[in-house]
């Protein structure tokens, strides 16, 4: 299971990195669909088996294909830009701040409670998971398809139709934008 | 069983993808590949969700989770639609050259 979790972990990282840094669009596409194909495996890992279906079916499936169709259609220049400009080396930099900062929050225990943020100091906490320190057993049973289509349809109904609303709209504003304009 | 040691790991790959997307949305100049990007940072956003609602026990992460997959869908039917047109006009394929939606 840890294994499994190292695996997708660090293909989808590396696979992040590809889309970003391949100079031709069609291999950043492909990138792209190896890392939401590994984010879903690892929603499969974290008990969440209807994100699965869908990340594959909408990410993987119909999303990617859409951009495969574009560059396909398209077929953009690759860029001629050096890799290692000044950009390049900041963002890089930013990588490697905002995930170390937000791993070693993660780790030391940065917790809410209702009187706002608290830490613990570095390496002093005795469990530093002390946030997420229920027993194994009590982990997760919530989360399958039942309970979540349970809440989705009582609890956040208005949200649900909300979205149906948008992705009316996103169509329409599609069929206007793509359309010839007859003059 | 799941291993609570696991929760720094998955905040920090997500961590580590939205920052690797907003990298690519600053240094990258093809309007495609900035909106992978952005895919790549909507994607960050629901590793936290899911892992989240997995550790505290609760559906909403997978709630909130699912929005955000269909905000996604509908922000790149639109975009891609606006590539194409922009495609279609003749022009150059790059950021830095549309930075003025007007003709």
């Amino acid at each position: 299971m840890t294994v499994l979790f190292a695996i997708v972990i660090a293909l989808a990282a590396v696979s992040s990195l590809g889309v970003v840094l391949s100079r031709q669009t069609i291999y950043s596409a492909l990138s792209l669909v190896l890392t939401v194909s590994m984010l879903a495996v690892l929603f499969l890992l974290l008990n969440a088996q209807f994100l699965f279906a869908v990340q594959l079916i909408i990410y993987a499936g119909a999303v990617m294909v859409l951009f495969v169709f574009i560059v396909a259609l398209l077929s953009p220049d690759a860029e001629d830009r050096p890799v290692f400009d000044v950009r390049a080396i900041i963002g890089t930099l930013g990588v490697i701040v905002v995930t170390a900062l937000v791993f070693v929050a993660a780790r030391n225990g940065i917790t809410y409670s209702t009187n706002g943020f608290h830490a613990l100091a570095a390496g002093s906490a005795g469990n530093p998971y002390h946030s997420f320190s229920f027993p194994p057993d009590a982990v997760n049973n919530a989360g399958n398809v039942q309970t979540l289509a349970s809440q989705l349809f009582t609890n956040y109904l208005l949200p649900f139709e909300i979205t149906s609303m948008l992705l009316l709209v996103a169509a329409i504003g599609a069929v206007y934008l793509t359309r010839r304009s007859s003059q | 069983m799941l291993n609570p040691n696991l929760f720094p790991f998955l905040l920090g790959l997500s961590a580590f993808l939205f920052s690797v997307g907003a990298m690519g949305v600053l240094i990258r100049r093809n309007p495609i590949v900035v909106f992978m990007c952005i895919e790549l940072m909507l994607n960050a956003a629901n590793v936290a969700l899911v892992a989240y609602g997995r550790f505290l026990n609760s559906e909403e992460g997978q709630i909130f989770a699912l929005m955000v997959i269909v905000v996604a869908a509908a922000e790149v039917v639109v975009g891609l639609a606006l590539i194409t047109q922009i495609f279609r006009l003749g022009r150059e394929l790059d950021v830095d050259d549309l930075s003025e939606m007007k003709e």
